[in-house]
């Protein structure tokens, strides 16, 4: 398989770490960018050909949700994989999110198995 | 006020078990005063807002804050530094957020970026002088103690 761009987007390092190794047990071949916040995101989003942004609701500077807006608005990313990895878990969350454009949902803790279920088939799907 | 303690208790539960591999029992949660003395060394603020405002707090000794940022990070940690103000503040984010699923039959909540708080003796400034604070123990399976503390006021028909 093709080497992917992953673009992992939270405020905070731990969880971008974490984030990272638990991807990488997908044992998907891939590189991984960095951002701590929306507004940087959009930022990489215009340096680098990224394949996949896995992407945190609260934020400074730009929040998840209103990064996915602006992401959504702009027709060169209207299908570009961006799943929510966020502790926000009520119900109304994950239906705002999807209503504006996030191709899934996870909830942390992010775990191995769930990140598998989810991630492998968007990944897998792309060309 | 009480039947909202109980999905915070549930995310506090999971998130140590699953994030920080510890697993915890809970203690039996009493009202505490606004400045109630204490001897925590660093607390994770959230504050909540939308269709019910309060904050949540979790407060912890410093040995348990660097012995979580060590498991968090895979790196012995031996002060508090950036990457322990990093996890105490995720932890109660990823508290807060799981909790509001718990919670969302009875409101719709906004919970802000965590702020942190340290050093001895350090005091919260809660929101609403008037709400009652419940606080939470927990000991986790080494001994250590911490405390999570949740004022929630409806704010629907205010």
């Amino acid at each position: 398989m093709e080497s992917k761009n992953i673009l992992v987007v939270d405020d905070s390092r731990i969880m971008r770490n974490i984030v990272k190794n638990t991807f990488a047990t997908l044992n998907i071949p891939c590189t991984f960018f960095e951002a701590p916040n929306g507004k940087e995101a959009l930022s990489m989003l215009e340096q680098h050909p990224i394949d996949l942004v896995l992407l945190d609701w609260n934020m400074p500077e730009l929040s998840g949700i209103d990064f996915l807006k602006r992401v959504r608005a702009m027709p060169q990313y209207r299908d570009l994989p961006i799943v929510m990895v966020t502790s926000e878990a009520a119900r109304y969350n994950v239906i705002e999110a999807l209503k504006h454009g996030a191709t899934d949902y996870i909830v942390k803790p992010v775990n191995e198995r769930v990140f598998y279920e989810k991630l492998s088939k968007i990944i897998q799907l792309q060309p | 006020m009480e039947k909202y303690i109980k999905p915070f208790v549930d995310a506090s539960v999971g998130v140590f078990s699953s994030m920080v591999g510890l697993s915890v029992t809970v203690g039996r949660p009493y009202l505490c005063e606004i400045n109630s003395p204490h001897e925590w060394d660093i607390s994770g603020v959230i504050g909540l807002t939308g269709q019910a405002r309060g904050a949540v707090v979790l407060s912890m000794k410093k040995d348990l804050a660097l012995s979580i940022t060590t498991a968090l990070t895979e790196k012995a940690q031996q002060e508090i530094n950036e990457d322990v103000v990093d996890a105490v503040g995720e932890l109660i984010n990823i508290i807060a957020g799981n909790a509001k699923k718990g919670l969302e039959s009875d409101f719709k909540l906004v919970i802000s970026l965590p702020t942190i708080v340290e050093g001895p003796k350090h005091r919260i400034a809660w929101p609403l002088e008037q709400t009652r604070i419940i606080c939470i123990p927990f000991t986790t399976g080494d001994g250590n103690e911490f405390w999570l503390s949740v004022a929630l006021e409806s704010q629907q028909g205010a």
